[in-house]
């Protein structure tokens, strides 16, 4: 089970960049046998920029993909959603889509029509914001303080993830460890 | 009675925008307004960093041509601290710059401006992308797609460090150079870029330039302008992406100025709209006379055909015969057929991967000798390159440590803000009439703007793209008397 978590977003557009700090949160507590190596061994953590084909040029490989993102929606700030890439409500709401080129289920339709390995599905962990039009390296205070509910929810799904393999172990780690 | 049409948000367009058609009485079109949220603070955001880190800031604005905004902060920031990079450093810089054009304008032509083609303006929009082309024309297209992106990006991690978000340019030149193992690599990867270019301008004959009715589509009049046009270009006036003089033309296609970069401010102004916080570009020298064509007018376009209008030809042979074939079956120069925007994006393509292939075969793109050390006191520099959406301008100030103070930037599109405006209202007065509006003629109001390929945005919040649509028309009192929906 190759697994990847995605924090995605604009780092220096304010509350926009919340997917980052969720990633390397998450990258912060994932036990270190778990932490990947990049080459399909523990949970591969990255942060990126990117929607549509390029982001699916990144999933390829993986088996398991979450993305942690900031979403634009009428609810409170910081309010955290979970939600599977095939019932995103509206396109529009996330990074996954890139208007340069086309949606992330296009793309990933496009990836495995070309025989790429994609995950079978993706799970998103949004984070509600609005302040996403001024260029800022800082978060508002309620997108910060989801910061670490969002990684452990990032985290538990992980466990869930792994429980689920009904394996002995997770990319050679016994899962005792994981707790 | 007056009836309004939103257009929001745009399908298959950077950053997100909204057009508001305001229909007449008899449903004719009245008046028509692009509009932008416009991303705020850089300069305040920018000003009190060291004016090295702006090759590294500025390519955050933008996911699509973070490299665009890399170069020209690089070039920016050498020009303010006084040095010149060795002619390797200079190279390298381009090699990635050619690498990602071709990646780029090749994702726009399949995913974006192709699929009005291929598919056809009246298809149903579930179909009108990339999946629709490689279904229609078939898989191997997807794969060469892919294939061909996937070397752009593996060239700009070799010379830029990633493979977005390149991070290698430092004033002086570059910080890392390629082995002799790597050039052949590249070399490699270019020929097959150059055998990729010309299959893409094949399929672009075949099946639009084959089709009469697509031939009458481009040549009309509704998708046609008469404007000033802005590019590039070396000292034999022929196309370059990274480096020369900006030369511009008039609407009969004789040259009206051409200058260098840190000039840019003596020639550009900028106009104001009550209705949008984005600026219109316009030619100083000429004065901003409205939304309207012609030589009276200010208004100038940068964009891949404007690119072709400006110079007086290709550096490499295989472009240069693609450039001589464009102007002959269109008519001659300057072509003014905002829609041939696509056939000009593939002959840069070509372009591109010729001159990718030329600077990796360079006897000195190996030379250890990649940066200039700068000595001089930091004052200003002015950075230009031709991003793929239109002349890129980096402006910064410094203080004496070399800490930013002010910053100016025209992004690619920015230039365009003006000619997409008149545009997509002359393709909405032409197309809706007596209140007819259905979604294929919703769809080439689009194609107006999807030309310029714009990226307002400039950022990585990219929103829309193959998205919910809805276009809601609205009676005087408010009331909505129709709505189309897509992806809703």
């Amino acid at each position: 089970m190759k697994t990847l978590v995605i924090g995605l977003g604009n780092p220096i557009l304010g509350d926009d960049g919340v997917g980052w700090r969720v990633a390397e949160e998450v990258k912060r507590q994932l036990p270190s046998p778990f932490q990947g190596d990049g080459q399909g061994t523990g949970v591969d953590v990255d942060c990126l920029s990117l929607g549509g084909i390029s982001l699916m040029e990144h999933l390829i490989g993986y088996d398991h993909a979450i993305l942690v993102d900031a979403f634009a929606l009428d609810e409170p700030l910081g309010s955290i959603l979970i939600l599977k890439l095939s019932d995103l409500p509206n396109y529009s709401a996330f990074h996954t889509t890139s208007t340069h080129d086309t949606s992330l289920n296009n793309a990933i339709e496009l990836g495995r029509c070309m025989g790429a390995h994609l995950p079978d599905e993706v799970e998103i962990v949004g984070i509600a914001t609005r302040r996403i039009y001024d260029f800022s390296e800082e978060l508002s205070a309620p997108v910060a303080d989801a910061v670490p509910f969002a990684a452990r929810v990032v985290l538990d799904l992980l466990k869930q993830e792994i429980r689920k393999s009904r394996r002995k172990s997770f990319a050679g780690v016994p899962l005792a460890i994981l707790g | 009675m007056t009836q309004r049409i939103s257009i929001d948000p745009i399908t298959r367009l950077e950053g997100h925008g909204k057009i508001e058609i305001f229909l007449d009485e008899k449903g004719n079109v009245a008046n028509s307004y692009f509009q932008i949220p416009e991303l705020r603070g850089f300069e305040r955001f920018c000003v009190g960093r060291p004016i090295e880190e702006m090759p590294l800031i500025t390519n955050r604005i933008c996911g699509v041509c973070p490299e665009a905004h890399h170069m020209a902060a690089a070039k920016a920031a050498d020009a303010a601290y006084h040095v010149d990079p060795p002619r390797t450093a200079k190279m390298l810089r381009e090699l990635l710059y050619s690498a990602f054009y071709c990646t780029d304008h090749t994702t726009h032509f399949y995913a974006l401006g192709g699929p009005d083609f291929i598919m056809g303006p009246d298809a149903p929009v579930a179909e009108r992308n990339i999946l629709g082309v490689i279904h229609k024309v078939g898989l191997e297209i997807g794969g060469k797609v892919i294939q061909m992106r996937k070397y752009g990006h593996t060239v700009v991690e070799m010379i830029g460090g990633r493979k977005v978000h390149p991070c290698t340019s430092i004033p002086g030149g570059i910080t890392k150079g390629i082995t002799e193992e790597q050039r052949k690599e590249i070399e490699e990867m270019g020929r097959w870029a150059i055998d990729f270019a010309q299959f893409s301008l094949k399929i672009f004959n075949d099946i639009v330039l084959g089709n009469k009715q697509y031939v009458d589509l481009i040549l009309g009049d509704v998708y046609t302008h008469h404007t000033y046009y802005m590019g590039t270009v070396d000292e034999n006036n022929k196309v370059n992406f990274y480096d020369g003089k900006v030369r511009v033309v008039d609407p009969n296609g004789k040259e009206f100025v051409k200058y260098a970069p840190k000039d840019y401010a003596e020639h550009i102004a900028e106009h104001v709209e009550p209705w949008t916080y984005l600026k219109f570009p316009y030619l100083k020298n000429i004065g901003w006379k409205g939304f309207v064509d012609g030589s009276d007018s200010g208004v100038y376009m940068a964009t891949p055909l404007s690119r072709l209008n400006a110079s007086d030809g290709m550096a490499t042979p295989l472009a240069q015969e693609e450039y001589d074939r464009f102007y002959k079956t269109l008519g001659g120069k300057p072509v003014h057929q905002r829609l041939a925007t696509h056939w000009a994006r593939l002959i840069e393509l070509l372009y591109a991967a010729e001159r990718w292939v030329e600077l990796v075969t360079d006897s000195e793109i190996t030379s250890p000798n990649i940066h200039t050390k700068p000595t001089q006191t930091p004052t200003e520099g002015v950075g230009i390159v031709e991003a793929p959406r239109g002349t890129l301008t980096h402006h910064y100030w410094t203080d004496e440590r070399g800490i930013v103070t002010k910053v100016n930037l025209i992004v690619g599109t920015t230039n365009n803000y003006a000619p997409i405006q008149m545009s997509t209202h002359k393709a909405a007065a032409s197309l809706i009439k007596d209140g007819n509006v259905n979604e294929g003629l919703l769809n080439m109001v689009e194609m107006a703007f999807r030309a310029y390929d714009p990226c307002f945005g400039c950022a990585t919040h990219s929103l829309p793209g193959q998205m919910p649509l809805q276009i809601t028309i609205h009676a005087v009192d408010g009331n909505p008397v129709k709505v189309l929906k897509q992806f809703c």
